[in-house]
């Protein structure tokens, strides 16, 4: 069926040919100077930004591109959104033209199927002109904490889920367009915050425009533009090279996500097929799900966005400035229609959740090929709950966010994972602070802390997830949309499954633990009830029997692992008084577990 | 008059900086206005003796001196090098874990093998009490006593050398941390206990927590350190006050730097800033950037409107891996660039640290071994370094081994010449540098254009002129004895005491009773701790601030206040002064929109006299004979020009000199450019007009 469909897809270009003289010192300036003018804008955009998603949780990006809308560099806050914002820029230069980009101008869109992403993502393009032509655009995308729509609950179209601003112009030769700002005041919950975010936003790209032209106007625009096709080649050079050492082959898995929220139990497929071929890779998304009727789809500037996320981490990880000459050896095949490159009207207000195990399946279909580069499964959630009520202190409408919450990233073959960090779709996002949340909103937040055994077991174990208890002072109504809660982080290479993630109710003093998924749309609690978020932890990388019996002995002491666990996964036994090992018993018991298994270390896989 | 009383009196005000390589002495005497100058090797292993070293150099001893004044790196040393004391944290049920949680940001996003911040208090010593206070301050737990009684036993048995106590919500109600903290204190006298609400009465409790961490982490060495200088200086004559410089740049008491270690972390680059500061109120100047360049890194702080920029809090340790400090520090930001900054070819371009040669081997001009190029050596094989005039001369320079480490490393494999390659890896850095200097003032609102550089440290004068350029600053100011300037801007340092207090409340609904009470609470606080010195303060000063911010924004903005608005109870004016400070940071204000008060800030100083600052002897527009040492080669962007070199310590006040020019003294060199004009100031510190681009 999905072979039928007419298929987005973004080749694998050809290496770059010396197209200009380099000059290898202007080039590093140069670098130095675009990563600076990405870095400046987000400080103005942060420091000026009305909601705590923007400025705590960093939910934004900023970044410079051609006069085409390649990226030429874009913070790395965002990393599922490492397309959304080239691709928004190539179709506001498409949908006005060349010739109908004018100085003084600034575009404006939050379309979904334009950015990929959902309907709070308000996307801000200067064109930059110098010496009367184009040279490039500064943009930047921040989350607005509320575009009107249907408040909490499932949407299954994207006109319930608010407001929709086609790609229109903000600004016209220097004229705001006063309509808009009017349209947009009466269709949002907190005009002001829009506003103020919208304020932030105008700053930060002007900020680009003008540092980026003081760039220009200090080198020249020639050698400028020249050194950025310079570092854009460097880049594609560097992700041949690492590609080069993955050896060809067709590399396919295949994960789950729970359900879409509407259609409760009944798993969603994630199957991709990567090829790589000499310096080339290609992902293949054909076989992934097809667009469900639940909120969680993205369009497809996502499917790509999440390849090349994928693609970077595995080939160029740290080298800076994020830019399109790194994706040219990256082909991305995907059908339109799926849950990652969704059709209008499919409902996208969730559309960040499925993305990261995407992600994290094309590392595990190329454990096998680069062990040493890959990553077990992690909690691959935000995790987070969003509450509304009426405060009782202040008697206002209060809507916010807790979380992200942070969980278990996966082993990998050196290292364990990582305890308590924020999900792959995000970056430099905080949580928010217990003391900060407990003074703003009416709930008491009684417990914050890892989760033990939670983490996959492996000779790298996964890292753990985390536990929080929120309790309501007043009225309030809870929403979550968390998935993964019975689809866990897988391990690699023998490693163990994490725990998975969970969302529970206390409800006049009893816990409430049976609900079939994590997803708990419109849950209304009155004071002293509570809920309790619980993040999954990482997957666990090689087999646990390997792990050295110090380790074990040390996450035991420290309370990571379980004294049962140690001996139960580890075959390691210890004194729970005294944390000493029993090293005979652990010898004999560990040679048992390897003969009861016939000396085959992955049938630990299969727990 | 003054002098007369003090006649028989100590006169003399000292001030040590140590630092990694040197310990740098100031000498102040009160009653001849006379200041000196010294400078010996630090001795890691026993500071003091590199302390009394540096004051023999100057000339001075330990019994005539009244006031001691001191910056260290030990407090940082002790984090960023994880020795400090085994340390346990006790904190609200339910909490153990916010420590090691931290944030949960991700910032190298891309990178699977990202590392987070690493707790200096392992997980199994992280233990939690029953008690919980709520966000009003309402107890709805009570503190068990019996409960910290045993675990206060139960630390002593553990071995515990330093506990930290952070209890939820504390900076609304600090009960609960007092008395666990005087329980286990009791329980054992010998042990460091610090309780959070002692440092910071903020709210975010990560950041309190890592706070309250640090300090007791190196509470117990840093306090030590501090009972040492004291018993030598003791045994040396001295009877003075000890007098510490905190990370504001402020001092404070030995015996409170002995509680509050954590409030010194930065107090070598905070005196420096000082230094600036004092400089600029001198000359007549009141914005400047305090430029500091070293082997490894550079720092800069920011002075605006006479006013040093202070900060409320500061990551250790890289912004990846961070330990968040809470408490009021200089905005001082790092750059991973000095003279010792390694560069490298890297996928055909060339790159600029950060890693770093150090001292050891060091650039490979230095002929001890090292081989890869840094900044030193391209300055040398330009000829801004004088192989012979290096530290003035007692170290000589090998500028072959600086050609040929250029010539394999960078020229060769980049088809330049080892010119080209030299002058590439110091336009790199001076363009880093200065995309970071601008990044800081944006932050503030301000545009580094505007001000003038002072370039201090051995490297800073090398580059300033340079990094101006490409900032677009027309003057920079290299003070005298740009080498010892920490210890000099120690000299200028005030008794300081800063105190904040989260308590969040809608401006328009604020009650100025409640807020005259915190801030009468905290004002008490700094009044006590100056009267609780041993030094009498020429006048005690009080300043007020709140960060504020619009109802519904995350992000405050903190908002000097001045007295009156409080007296007259003047809404409209601070809703007035946040929106224009608001406007000046962000480019943006909400006249119209309510603004709210997160915490009330206090500063109380206790003003010290200040040396004055000397003038050198006079002369006329033309350098003395004996100052012009020679001519030189040096590249300027195109050729290499026969540049004069002139000895520093032989300019007279008023003398002019047009670039190209190289003025060198005993650890520095200042690096003037064709088009640029220096004059020397009555105070011997020269003026750089720096000419067009």
């Amino acid at each position: 069926m999905a072979k039928k469909q007419s298929k987005t897809a973004r080749a694998a270009s050809k290496p770059a040919k010396q197209r200009h003289k380099v000059d290898p010192i202007l080039t590093e300036i140069v670098r130095n100077g675009v990563i600076a003018v990405t870095e400046e804008m987000k400080t103005n955009l942060m420091r000026t930004a009305y909601n705590m998603i923007i400025y705590e949780a960093l939910d934004f990006t900023t970044g410079l591109f051609t006069a085409e809308g390649d990226t030429v560099s874009i913070g790395i806050g965002l990393p599922s959104f490492t397309r959304g914002m080239s691709n928004t820029v190539k179709s506001m230069v498409a949908h006005f033209g060349r010739d109908g980009i004018k100085p003084g101008d600034i575009y404006v869109t939050n379309d979904a199927y334009t950015t990929g992403s959902h309907l709070n993502h308000f996307t801000f393009a200067l064109p930059i002109f110098h010496g009367g032509e184009l040279a490039g655009f500064a943009c930047c995308m921040a989350h607005w904490i509320d575009v009107g729509g249907t408040l909490g609950g499932m949407t299954t179209d994207i006109f319930s889920e608010g407001l929709q601003i086609p790609i229109v112009k903000y600004q016209d030769r220097g004229v705001v367009n006063d309509t808009l700002v009017d349209i947009i005041r009466l269709n949002v919950r907190l005009p002001s915050r829009a506003m103020g975010d919208l304020r932030a936003q105008v700053t930060a790209v002007k900020t680009g425009e003008r540092r980026f032209l003081q760039l220009l106007d200090r080198y020249g625009r020639k050698p400028v533009l020249d050194a950025i096709k310079t570092i854009m080649d460097q880049a594609d050079a560097a992700a041949r090279a690492r590609t080069r050492t993955i050896p060809d082959g067709t590399y396919e898995a295949e994960s789950f996500m729970d359900d879409d929220g509407i259609d409760i139990g009944k798993r969603v497929p994630i199957r991709v097929k990567v090829i790589v071929k000499g310096d080339t890779m290609t992902i293949d998304l054909s076989d992934i799900s097809r667009q469900v009727r639940g909120f969680y789809n993205s369009g497809p500037s996502t499917s790509i966005g999440c390849a090349q996320m994928a693609y970077k981490c595995i080939t160029s990880p740290t080298d800076y400035p994020i830019n399109d000459g790194a994706f040219r050896s990256l082909k991305v095949i995907v059908p339109k229609g799926t849950i990652v490159s969704a059709v209008r009207p499919a409902p996208m207000r969730w559309w960040m959740t499925y993305p990261m195990t995407v992600v994290d399946t094309v590392y595990k279909a190329l454990a096998p090929a680069i062990p040493d580069r890959v990553i077990a499964g992690h909690h691959a959630d935000l995790v987070t709950a969003t509450i509304h009520g009426i405060n009782p202190r202040t008697r206002e409408f209060f809507i916010g966010g807790l979380g992200p919450l942070g969980g278990g990233w996966g082993g990998k073959l050196t290292e364990d994972g990582v305890s308590a960090t924020v999900c792959a779709n995000d970056g430099d996002t905080h949580n928010s602070p217990n003391e900060q949340a407990e003074a703003k909103l009416p709930i008491v937040i009684e417990s914050c802390r890892l989760i033990e055994d939670s983490c996959g077991a492996g000779r790298h174990r996964g890292g753990l997830g985390i536990e929080s208890v929120v309790r309501a002072r007043s009225h309030l109504t809870v929403n979550t949309q968390t998935d993964r809660a019975h689809c866990h982080p897988w391990g690699l290479e023998g490693g163990l499954e994490a725990t998975g993630n969970q969302v529970h109710f206390r409800v006049d003093g009893q816990w409430k633990t049976d609900q079939p998924n994590a997803k708990t749309l419109i849950t209304h609690l009155k004071a002293g009830d509570a809920f309790r978020l619980r993040s999954g932890g990482g997957g666990g990388y090689g087999d646990p029997l390997e792990r050295p019996i110090e380790a074990v002995q040390s996450d035991v002491r420290q309370g990571y692992v379980s004294v049962e666990a140690a001996a139960k996964l580890y075959a390691v036994v210890i004194d729970p008084e005294t944390f000493a090992v029993d090293r005979a018993a652990t010898e004999t018991l560990r040679s048992t577990r390897r003969r009861e298994r016939g000396g085959e270390p992955s049938a630990a896989a299969s727990a | 008059m003054a002098g007369d009383k003090r006649r028989s009196r100590p006169s003399i005000r000292l001030a040590a900086d140590i630092g990694g390589t040197f310990t740098d002495i100031a000498v102040f005497d009160e009653a001849s206005g006379q200041l000196t100058f010294g400078k010996a090797l630090s001795t890691p292993h026993h500071l003091v003796e590199g302390i009394s070293a540096g004051i023999a150099k100057a000339g001075s001893d330990y019994a005539s001196a009244k006031l001691f004044l001191h910056g260290s790196t030990v407090a940082i040393n002790t984090i960023l090098e994880r020795t400090g004391a085994k340390t346990a944290l006790v904190t609200t049920e339910g909490f153990r874990d916010i420590y090691e949680i931290g944030r949960i940001n991700r910032p190298d996003a891309y990178n699977l093998y990202f590392k987070k911040h690493v707790p200096l208090v392992e997980r199994a010593l992280r233990f939690e009490v029953k008690e919980r206070i709520l966000s009003d301050g309402e107890v709805e737990r009570p503190l068990d006593s019996d409960e910290v009684a045993a675990l206060a036993a139960k630390l002593g048995e553990l071995g515990i050398e330093a506990t930290a106590v952070l209890f939820l919500n504390c900076y609304r109600n600090a009960a609960h941390e007092a008395r666990a903290r005087d329980i286990i204190q009791s329980k054992n006298p010998g042990m460091f206990v610090s309780a959070s609400h002692e440092l910071s009465q903020e709210y975010r409790e990560f950041e309190r927590t890592s706070t309250v961490v640090a300090n007791a982490y190196i509470g117990p060495r840093v306090k030590t350190y501090i009972g040492e200088i004291e018993q030598h200086a003791k045994n040396a004559g001295f009877d003075g006050s000890l007098l510490i410089v905190q990370s504001t740049g402020g001092l404070y008491d030995a015996t409170q730097a002995k509680e509050q270690c954590v409030r010194m972390l930065e107090s070598g680059p905070a005196a420096g800033v000082i230094g600036t500061q004092a400089l600029c109120h001198t000359i007549g100047r009141d914005r400047a950037i305090a430029f500091d360049m070293g082997g490894t890194t550079a720092k800069a702080g920011v002075i605006s409107s006479g006013e040093a920029l202070t900060t409320g809090q500061a990551l250790l340790g890289g912004y990846d891996q961070a330990l968040p400090v809470q408490i009021a520090m200089m905005d001082i930001f790092e750059v991973g660039t000095g003279g010792g900054s390694i560069a490298r070819v890297e996928q055909g371009s060339l790159r600029v640290g950060p890693r770093s040669a150090g001292a050891q081997p060091g650039p490979a001009c230095y002929g001890l071994g090292g081989t890869e190029p840094t900044v030193t050596d391209a300055n040398l094989v330009l000829g801004r370094l004088g192989a012979d005039r290096f530290l003035g001369g007692e170290m000589q320079l090998d500028i072959e081994a600086a050609e040929t480490a250029l010539r394999d490393k960078i020229a060769k494999p980049l088809g330049l010449s080892v010119t080209q390659a030299a002058d590439g890896i110091l336009r790199i850095a001076a363009t880093a540098m200065s995309y970071a200097v601008k990044g800081v003032t944006t932050e503030r609102g301000l545009d580094a254009g505007d001000f003038a550089l002072c370039a201090y440290g051995g490297a800073g004068p090398l580059h300033a002129a340079a990094i101006a350029r490409e900032i677009g600053i027309r003057e920079v100011i290299i003070p005298f004895a740009p080498g010892v300037f920490s210890a000099f801007g120690m000299l200028f340092s005030d008794l300081r005491y800063d105190f904040v207090r989260t308590g969040l409340t809608r401006l328009e609904d604020a009650s100025f009773a409640d807020i005259e009470r915190v801030y009468g609470e905290l004002e008490d606080q700094g009044r006590a701790a100056i009267a609780a010195t041993r030094v009498a303060p020429q006048k005690t000063v009080v300043k007020r601030a709140a960060d504020m911010r619009y109802v519904g924004q995350e992000h405050p903005v903190t908002v000097d206040l001045p007295l009156r608005v409080f007296q007259k109870q003047d809404r409209a004016a601070i809703k007035r002064h946040f929106d224009e400070l608001h406007l000046v940071r962000y480019g943006t204000s909400a006249p119209q929109e309510p603004a709210e008060i997160v915490s009330l800030r206090t500063t109380v100083t206790g003003v010290m006299r200040k040396p004055p600052q000397e003038k050198i002897k006079r002369g006329g527009a033309a350098p003395p004979r004996a100052g012009l040492t020679g001519k030189r080669k040096a590249f300027f962007g195109k050729a290499f020009v026969a540049t004069p070199t002139y000895r520093r310590a032989e300019l007279l006040a008023g003398n002019r000199i047009a670039g190209p020019a190289l003025i060198e003294e005993h650890a520095s060199t200042t690096v003037l450019w064709p088009g640029d004009r220096l004059t020397v100031d009555p105070y011997g510190n020269l003026i750089i007009s720096i000419g067009s681009r």
